[in-house]
C-alpha cells in the first residue's frame, strides 16, 4: 500500500515541477503585427506605414520595366540563367506569356502588397483616437494617391484582363473590371484623394523622390500630375489638360522635375536594380536595335543607349547597344515628371486638334534635345506620330513605351527580330487570381 | 509544492536503501561464441535491477549480486538472447551465445521509456547498428551513411558539397511545407536539424525567379554527428510506430543511442582513415569549330568576327581549355582520426572519444573539417539507481563553394555553362583575372578569392536517470527521467571581394550570419512490470514530456567594402536581419503493454499534445496508438513445426506536426526609403487558426524464420494518411500577401517493405550473411479543399510540382507545347528500391562487406542541360539526333522554345555500389600491448548506373524541404576511397 502511495506522490510531484513552467503563448517575435496597425495606431505608427508604403512601391519594380521595355521592343534582357526574358516575353517560337511566371506575377504582387499598405493605411487612420480630422485626410489622400498608381501599374500590364480595384478584405476580392471601368476607378480614386488632401494636414514625412511635394499643396500636384496621365489613358482630353494645370506640369520647366523613387544603400533601404553597368556580360540590359536605327540624327537621347565594346547575343538577338538610362545603382527612377507632363499637353493639344499649341510643346522637347523646330505637316495624324516619338524617346525605359504603341493601336509596327516572335497586347491574369 | 516533491524524492530513497543493505555475492563467468572464440562486449544484467556489466576482450564477466541470487540476462547484437540463474553457487559460468542471423532478440524502443525484444515487436523498425553505419565505407557524413540502407526511406544528397546536406524521407510524402524530415533523437535529445542559409541569395539573386524557396545549399545540423560515437540507430518510419513522439513524429524519428562505456579494463581505440575523393563523373564540354564558335557570336557580324578571331588564336596557343575538370576535378585528400578509450568498474563506466576529420572537396578551396569530443558516463548510485550523461562537443567547419541556381551568373555552373573553353579565365602573372566576356562572372576568379563557410560550435547533454523505488516479487516500478539540451552556434562568412568581376556595383560583399539554437526538452516517466502469473506480463508508463526551441539568426551583408577587408564594419553599408523562432510543445502520455504467454504482445497508449505554434496554443491534441503482435510459434501448436519463428503483427498510430513558428500571425515587415523607417505587410499571410496536420498509419506483416533462423523474412504493408495537410499556397497576389499557410486536404502513402535475411554459408572458412530489401510507396492526394497548387521550382514551362486532387503528390508536370496547359511529365517517387548487402568472411581474417542500391524510377527536373544548352556548351550539343535531321543541343532548344517542359524530366534510376570494403583482422599481434589489429579499404560511390543525363541522379537544389529532385547546376558528386587502420590497447 505504501509503495503505490509513493507512485502517486512522485507522479504528482512530475506534474507540479512541469505545469508553472507552462508558456502558453510567445507572440510574434519578428515584427509588428499587422492588426494593432490598422485598429488603432498611433502617429507614429501611421508615419511608418506611410514611409513603408512609398518604400515598396520600389519593389520588384525592375520587373516591370523589362516586361513593358521587352515586349515594347525597346530592349533586350539578357540573362545567362534565366532564358524565358528571350523566349517567353518575345514570343519566341510558340511560347506566349505564362500566367505564374516571375515576369508578372513578382511585379504583380509587389503592386498589391503596396496597395494592401495603403488599404492598412486608410483604415487605421480612420480608426485612430490620435491624429486629427485634418491629419487623417493627409494620410487618407497619400494612401488614395499610392493606390490608384499601384492599379494603374497592374493595369498597364494586363490591359483588357483588368484588375480587382477592391482588395480590402482577403477572405472575399472584389471583381476583376474591365479595362475602361478600372480606369474610370482609377480616375476616381485619385479624384477621393484630391478631396482629402485639400485642407489636409501632413504629419509624414516623405523622402527626397518626392521633392517639393511633400505638403497638402505638393501632393495635390502629384496626384494630379498621375490624374492628367490617367486621362489621356481614357482618351479624355480636356480634363487632361484640367489636371495638368492643377499639377506642377510647367511647360518651359524642367523636364526631371517631377516624383522619383529614390535608393540608396541604407540599411534596409533598396538600390536601383535598373541599373547595369556599360559593357557587362551575362546579365544585362541591351537597346533593341531599332532604338539607334530610328533615332533622328542628332538627337542627343542616343545617349540612353551607348555603345558596347562587343556586341552581345544571345538566343539568335543581338545589340551593340547598352541600355544606359540609369546610371548608377542610386540613381532615381522616375514616377512622373514634367517631360511626360510636357508630351501629355502636346497629345491633348494634337487630340483636341489645338495643333499650334502642340507643336509648341513639341519643339520644347526637340529643341531641348538638339533637334531642330517640328518642320513636317501640322495634321492631327503626323502631329500624333511625332508625339509618339517624342515619347518613345524621351521616356525611354521608364515603362511608357508598350502602352502607348497598345493606346495607339499600334502593336504591329513594332519590329519583329526572329520568325515566329509575337507582340503581346496584354498579361494574362495570374494564375493566383483564380482567373 | 516543494514539500511534496521533497516526499517524492525521500519515498524513492527509502525505497532503495533495503537492498543496499543487503549481503551481496560474486558471480564470474565467460560468454563464447558457437565455436568457443571468446565475445568481447556482452551484456551482462540482473533481471530486474539495474545491476549490469560487460564482458572484457577474453569474453570474462563478474557481476556483484544479492545473495539471493537472480536470473542473469546474456545479450549482445547478433547473438541471441541467453537467461541463466545465478546464485552463492555460481562461479565460472559458461556461456554460449548462438547467432541470430534474424535479430529476432534485439531490443527496440517502442516507447519513451519502455522497450520489446523484436521477436515481439508489432512493426517494422529499422535498426542500423554502428557497424552497418560505418563498418562498410564510411561516407561523407552520418546522414549520408544511412543512405540505401533503411527499407522505406527515400534519402537523397542534396549535392556533393563538403559538409553533406541530405533529405530523408520515410515511407512517402508527410508534408507539404519546410518540415519534410523526421524528427532526431540522441540519447534522449531532441536535436535541431535546421538547414540555415548562408545569405549567399543576396548574390545569387537565386530566389528572384519567382520561387521564394532557400536555394543557398545550406548543410543540415544533423550532418554534425559522427558516425563512429553511434551504437545504433532505430527508425520508426510512421505513426503507427511513432505516435507516443505525438506532434513530432508525422515524419517518423530517429533514435540515436551513442557507445556506453563497459567496466572491466580500459581500452583504448585508435582509428585512422586516410584516402582521397573524386568527382564522380564529368560530363565533358563541348568541342567547338570554327564554325560553331562563331554561332555563339548570334547575328552580329562584329561579335561573330570577335569571337571568331578568339577561337583561332586560343587554337593557335594550344589555349582552349577544359574548365569542367579545372573546376570539380581536384582530388580531394579526406583523413579521419578517432580515438576511444572506455573502462569503469563496476558502479562507474565510461566511454570517452575524441576524433578529427579532414576533408577536402573536388573543387579546389572546398572542404569540411570536424572536431568532436564525446563523453559519456554512466553511474549507479545504488543497485536501484543510476544515472547516465552522454555529452558531445562538435566544432565543424565547411568551405562548400559558390554552387546551384542563381539568376546573376555569379555561381561556378552557371557561369560555366555560358563560358567555351576558347576563351582565357586564368589570372596573369600580375595576378589580375581577365573579365570574362560570355558571362557576368570569371568562375576560376570566384573560385580563387571567394569564401563560403560554415563554422559550428556545439554543445549536447543528455542525461537518463532510472530509479527503482518500488521492487516485489511480481512488480517493479521505476523512474525514468530523460532530458537535455542542444546548443550550436553557427557562423556563415560569405566573402566576394572587390576585384571580383561581378562585383563591380556591390565594390565587395561581406555577408556574415549568427545563428544561436537552444533545444532543450525533458521526459519524465513512470513504467511499472507487472508479472501477474506466468502467462501474461504488463508494462505500464505514464509520464510528461516538454520541448523548448529557441531560435535567433542575424545575418549582416556590409558591401561597399575597403579592399581585402571583409569585416562587417569596413564597408560603406551596411543591411542586417535578424528571425526569432521561439516554441513550447507539452505532452501527457499513457501506455500499456500485455504480453500473454510470452507470445501476443499488445499495445495501447495515447499522447495529449499542445504547441506554442498552433493557432490555438492551450488545446490539447490527442494522438492514439494501438499494436498487436501474435508469435505463432511461441503457441504450442505450432511448436516444432517447419517454422522457428513465424509472427504477424498489425499496428495503428496517430503523430502531427507542428505549424510552423510564425505561421500563425500576421506581421509587417521593414522598408525603408531616404534614411526614414518604413512599415509594409510581409508576403506570408498569417492563418491564426492553423491547427497541425494529423498522420494515421496503419501497418501490417507477417515476419517468419526457417532452416534454423538461417533464412528469415519479414513482410510489411502500410498505409499512411495525412488529414489536415499543410500547405504554404499562394494566394492571389490582388490580397496584398504571395503565400499563406492552410490546412488543405488530405494526403496518403500506400507501400510495401519486403526484407529476407539470410545466412547461406557457415562453416569455418565462409561465412556469408545476406539481407535484401524491396520497398515502394504510393502517394496519393486525396482530398483539396483549394484549387490545384503548383508548388516549388519554376513555373510550368521548365516543370514543376503539383498538388491536385486524385493525383500523386509528387508528380511533375509542365507545359508540352499548349503554354497555357500544364500536362504530367513525370514523378518523383521512385518505382520501387532495392538494396542488397552482403558480408562475407574468408579465410579466417578476411572480411568483405558490399553494399548495392537501386532506384527504380523517379524522375528529376534537369535544368543544369537547359543552361549548358542556352550557352551553347553542352557536350552533345553538336552530336546529330537520332533521327539525324537536327543536333542535339538546338534539337532540345527547339523543344523548349516551342513550349515543351517534356525534355527536362529525365529519369533518375540508378543502381549504385554504394559501399564496398575488404578488411583483414590480425590474430597474431606484433607486440603484446596491441589486443586487436585491423586494417581495410573502402570505396564509395565508386560503381553508378544511370541514364539521367546530370553529374548525379541524386540531388536537390532546393535543399532538404518538399522540392528535392531538381537540378540546377550543383556541387557535383563525389566518390571516395579510404584506407583503414584500426588498433585496439
Amino acid at each position: 500500500m505504501k509503495k503505490i502511495v509513493n507512485i502517486y506522490i512522485a507522479g504528482l510531484a512530475l506534474l507540479s515541477v512541469s505545469l508553472p513552467s507552462c508558456k502558453k503563448e510567445i507572440g510574434s517575435l519578428n515584427g509588428p503585427s499587422l492588426e494593432q496597425l490598422s485598429k488603432n495606431p498611433s502617429r507614429l505608427e501611421l508615419n511608418t506605414v506611410v514611409v513603408g508604403t512609398e518604400a515598396g512601391m520600389r519593389n520588384n519594380l525592375d520587373f516591370y520595366l523589362d516586361a513593358t521595355g521587352v515586349i515594347g521592343r525597346e530592349m533586350y534582357r539578357f540573362a545567362g540563367s534565366e532564358p524565358r526574358y528571350t523566349t517567353d516575353l518575345l514570343g519566341a517560337g510558340s511560347s506566349t506569356l505564362n500566367n505564374n511566371t516571375f515576369y508578372l506575377t513578382n511585379s504583380w504582387n509587389s503592386r498589391y502588397r503596396v496597395v494592401k499598405n495603403c488599404n492598412i493605411l486608410i483604415q487605421g487612420a480612420t480608426n485612430s483616437t490620435s491624429v486629427s480630422a485634418a491629419q487623417k485626410k493627409g494620410y487618407t489622400g497619400f494612401a488614395k494617391t499610392i493606390k490608384a498608381y499601384e492599379l494603374l501599374l497592374n493595369l498597364n500590364l494586363t490591359y483588357i484582363n483588368g484588375v480587382r480595384i477592391d482588395v480590402e478584405n482577403p477572405d472575399n476580392l472584389g471583381p476583376f473590371m474591365g479595362y475602361p471601368e478600372s480606369l474610370t476607378a482609377i480616375a476616381g480614386l485619385l479624384d477621393d484623394a484630391k478631396a482629402d488632401l485639400t485642407g489636409a494636414d501632413i504629419v509624414f514625412k516623405l523622402s527626397s523622390g518626392f521633392g517639393a511635394y511633400t505638403d497638402a499643396a505638393g501632393l495635390i500636384k502629384f496626384n494630379r500630375a498621375l490624374a492628367a496621365r490617367v486621362a489621356v489613358y481614357r482618351q479624355q482630353w480636356a480634363p487632361a489638360l484640367t489636371a495638368l494645370n492643377e499639377s506642377f506640369f510647367d511647360l518651359n520647366g524642367s523636364f526631371n522635375n517631377g516624383v522619383f523613387h529614390v535608393y540608396s544603400t541604407g540599411p534596409n533601404d533598396q538600390l536601383n536594380l535598373a541599373f547595369v553597368g556599360q559593357n557587362q556580360n551575362g546579365e544585362i540590359r541591351v537597346a533593341h536595335p531599332s532604338y539607334a536605327a530610328d533615332i533622328l540624327a542628332g538627337d542627343d537621347r542616343i545617349g540612353k543607349a551607348t555603345l558596347r565594346a562587343q556586341a552581345a547575343s544571345q538566343n539568335g538577338l543581338t545589340s551593340n547597344r547598352d541600355v544606359w538610362v540609369y546610371r548608377s545603382s542610386t540613381d532615381p527612377i522616375p514616377i512622373v515628371r514634367n517631360e511626360e507632363l510636357i508630351l501629355i499637353y502636346a497629345e491633348a493639344k494634337v487630340q483636341l486638334n489645338q495643333l499650334p499649341d502642340a507643336v509648341v510643346a513639341i519643339n520644347r522637347i526637340r529643341t531641348s534635345h538638339n533637334l531642330a523646330a517640328y518642320a513636317g505637316a501640322v495634321t492631327q495624324a503626323a502631329l500624333a506620330t511625332e508625339m509618339l516619338y517624342q515619347r518613345r524617346y524621351s521616356l525611354y525605359f521608364e515603362g511608357h513605351r508598350w502602352v502607348d504603341i497598345r493606346r495607339y493601336g499600334l502593336l504591329n509596327q513594332l519590329p519583329i527580330d526572329r520568325a515566329g516572335d509575337d507582340v503581346w497586347d496584354r498579361f494574362p491574369r495570374p494564375l493566383t487570381e483564380g482567373n | 509544492m516543494r514539500k511534496l516533491l521533497k516526499l517524492a524524492v525521500l519515498a524513492m530513497f527509502y525505497s532503495a536503501l533495503p537492498t543496499l543493505l543487503w549481503a551481496q555475492i560474486s558471480v564470474t563467468g565467460t560468454v563464447t561464441d558457437a565455436n568457443n572464440n571468446p565475445l568481447a562486449g556482452v551484456s551482462v544484467k540482473l533481471k530486474n535491477s539495474n545491476i549490469g556489466t560487460a564482458t572484457d576482450a577474453a569474453g570474462r564477466f563478474s557481476i556483484t549480486v544479492p545473495s539471493k541470487g537472480g536470473e542473469l540476462e546474456i545479450s549482445s547484437v547478433g547473438y541471441k538472447t541467453q537467461t541463466i540463474k545465478a546464485n552463492s553457487n555460481s562461479y565460472a559460468l559458461s556461456v554460449k551465445l548462438v547467432e541470430d542471423v534474424g535479430r529476432l532478440d534485439e531490443v527496440v524502443v517502442t516507447g519513451l521509456a519502455t522497450s520489446v525484444k523484436r521477436r515481439n515487436l508489432a512493426n517494422a523498425v529499422a535498426t542500423i547498428s554502428n557497424r552497418d553505419l560505418a563498418g562498410t565505407a564510411p561516407a561523407q557524413t552520418f546522414d549520408a551513411a544511412l543512405n540505401g540502407k533503411v527499407p522505406g526511406a527515400l534519402i537523397n544528397a542534396n549535392s556533393g558539397a563538403p559538409g553533406g546536406g541530405i533529405s530523408v524521407k520515410l515511407r512517402g510524402v508527410t508534408s507539404f511545407f519546410g518540415n519534410t524530415q523526421p524528427l532526431f533523437v540522441v540519447d534522449g535529445v531532441f536535436l535541431d536539424n535546421t538547414a540555415t542559409p548562408a545569405g549567399l541569395n543576396f548574390v545569387t539573386a537565386a530566389a528572384r525567379g519567382g520561387n521564394s524557396s532557400n536555394q543557398d545549399n545550406p548543410s543540415n545540423r544533423i550532418a554534425d554527428l559522427r558516425p563512429e560515437d553511434i551504437e545504433n540507430v532505430e527508425i520508426l518510419k510512421g505513426a503507427s510506430a511513432a505516435a507516443i513522439y505525438g506532434s513530432k513524429a508525422a515524419a517518423g524519428v530517429v533514435i540515436i543511442t551513442t557507445k556506453r562505456g563497459r567496466s572491466g579494463r580500459t581500452r583504448v581505440s585508435v582509428s585512422q582513415d586516410i584516402g582521397f575523393v573524386k568527382a564522380r563523373k564529368f560530363l565533358g564540354t563541348r568541342t567547338f569549330t570554327e564554325a560553331t564558335a562563331e554561332d555563339l557570336g548570334g547575328s552580329n557580324a562584329a561579335r561573330r568576327a570577335a569571337i571568331k578571331a578568339e577561337f583561332n588564336a586560343a587554337k593557335a596557343a594550344g589555349k582552349i581549355f577544359d574548365y569542367e575538370k579545372e573546376m570539380y576535378g581536384q582530388t580531394g585528400l579526406t583523413r579521419n582520426t578517432n580515438v576511444s578509450v572506455t573502462g569503469g568498474n563496476e558502479r562507474t563506466s565510461f566511454f570517452f572519444s575524441a576524433s578529427q576529420k579532414d576533408e577536402q572537396g573536388i573543387i579546389k578551396r572546398t572542404g569540411y573539417r570536424n572536431n568532436s569530443v564525446r563523453l559519456n558516463i554512466d553511474h549507479r548510485i545504488s543497485d536501484n539507481v543510476k544515472i547516465g550523461v552522454a555529452t558531445n562537443y562538435i566544432n565543424s567547419s565547411a568551405d562548400r563553394g559558390l554552387t546551384n541556381n542563381d539568376n546573376n551568373s555569379v555561381t561556378f555552373g552557371v557561369a560555366l555553362s555560358s563560358t567555351p573553353g576558347f576563351t582565357d579565365l586564368h589570372a596573369d602573372a600580375l595576378g589580375n583575372y581577365p573579365n570574362n566576356s560570355y558571362s557576368s562572372s570569371n568562375p576560376i576568379q570566384t573560385r580563387d578569392l571567394m569564401t563560403n563557410n560554415e563554422a559550428v560550435d556545439r554543445f549536447m547533454t543528455g542525461v537518463t536517470l532510472d530509479a527503482i523505488f518500488q521492487k516485489s516479487e511480481k512488480s517493479i516500478t521505476r523512474f525514468v527521467g530523460r532530458g537535455g539540451f542542444d546548443f550550436y552556434n553557427f557562423k556563415t562568412t560569405a566573402l566576394f571581394p572587390n576585384e571580383l568581376q561581378f562585383q563591380a556595383v556591390n565594390q565587395g560583399t561581406s555577408i556574415q550570419g549568427f545563428a544561436k539554437n537552444l533545444n532543450t526538452n525533458f521526459i519524465l516517466s513512470l513504467v511499472n512490470n507487472f508479472n501477474a502469473s506466468e502467462n501474461l506480463a504488463l508494462t505500464t508508463s505514464a509520464g510528461i514530456t516538454q520541448e523548448n526551441g529557441d531560435f535567433d539568426n542575424i545575418l549582416n551583408i556590409a558591401t561597399k567594402l575597403v579592399a581585402g577587408q571583409t569585416n562587417v564594419d569596413l564597408g560603406s553599408a551596411l543591411t542586417a536581419t535578424q528571425l526569432r523562432n521561439k516554441f513550447q510543445d507539452n505532452g501527457i502520455f499513457f501506455q500499456e503493454e500485455a504480453t500473454i504467454m510470452d507470445a501476443i504482445t499488445l499495445t495501447g497508449g495515447v499522447r495529449f499534445d499542445r504547441s506554442t505554434n498552433n493557432g490555438d496554443a492551450e488545446k490539447y491534441y490527442i494522438y492514439p496508438k494501438a499494436g498487436v503482435s501474435w508469435n505463432l510459434t511461441r503457441m504450442d501448436f505450432m511448436k516444432n513445426s517447419f517454422f522457428d519463428n513465424l509472427k504477424v503483427r498489425a499496428a495503428y498510430g496517430q503523430a502531427g506536426n507542428f505549424p510552423a513558428p510564425g505561421s500563425k500571425f500576421a506581421i509587417m515587415s521593414i522598408f525603408n526609403i531616404g534614411g526614414n523607417t518604413g512599415l509594409l505587410p510581409n508576403t506570408l499571410r498569417g492563418t491564426p487558426t492553423i491547427k497541425p496536420e494529423r498522420t494515421s498509419e496503419l501497418e501490417a506483416g507477417v515476419d517468419f524464420s526457417l532452416l534454423k533462423s538461417k533464412l528469415n523474412f519479414s513482410f510489411t504493408v502500410y498505409e499512411k494518411k495525412i488529414s489536415d495537410f499543410l500547405l504554404q499556397r499562394p494566394t492571389a497576389g490582388s490580397t496584398g500577401f504571395a503565400n499563406e499557410f492552410v490546412n488543405a486536404g488530405d494526403l496518403r502513402n500506400r507501400g510495401v517493405e519486403l526484407s529476407l535475411n539470410a545466412q547461406p554459408v557457415s562453416n569455418k572458412d565462409i561465412r556469408w550473411n545476406t539481407v535484401v530489401n524491396f520497398w515502394l510507396n504510393r502517394s496519393k492526394v486525396t482530398k483539396l479543399n483549394i484549387a490545384p497548387v503548383q508548388l516549388g521550382v519554376f513555373g510550368t514551362s521548365l516543370g514543376t510540382f503539383k498538388i491536385e486532387e486524385g493525383k500523386s503528390a509528387t508528380q511533375i508536370v509542365g507545359t508540352d507545347g499548349n503554354p497555357d496547359v500544364a500536362v504530367p511529365l513525370g514523378d518523383a517517387e521512385p518505382k520501387f528500391q532495392m538494396n542488397w548487402f552482403n558480408e562475407i568472411t574468408f579465410l579466417k581474417n578476411f572480411s568483405l562487406r558490399f553494399l548495392l542500391h537501386w532506384k527504380n524510377g523517379g524522375d528529376n527536373i534537369n535544368l543544369s542541360e537547359l543552361l549548358t544548352d542556352l550557352g551553347g556548351t553542352s557536350p552533345d550539343y553538336d552530336d546529330p539526333t537520332k533521327n539525324g535531321t537536327s543536333k542535339k543541343g538546338p534539337d532540345r532548344l527547339a523543344q523548349f522554345f516551342s513550349g515543351s517542359a517534356r525534355g527536362f524530366v529525365q529519369d533518375a534510376s540508378y543502381l549504385r555500389l554504394r559501399e564496398i570494403g575488404l578488411y583483414y583482422t590480425f590474430t597474431n599481434m606484433p607486440v603484446n600491448f596491441i589486443k586487436g589489429l585491423r586494417v581495410g579499404i573502402s570505396a564509395n560511390n565508386y560503381f553508378t548506373s544511370t541514364k539521367y543525363r546530370g553529374y548525379d541522379p541524386e540531388v536537390s537544389n532546393f535543399g532538404t524541404g518538399f522540392s528535392t529532385n531538381v537540378d540546377v547546376m550543383p556541387y557535383p558528386a563525389s566518390k571516395r576511397a579510404t584506407f583503414h587502420l584500426l588498433v585496439d590497447f
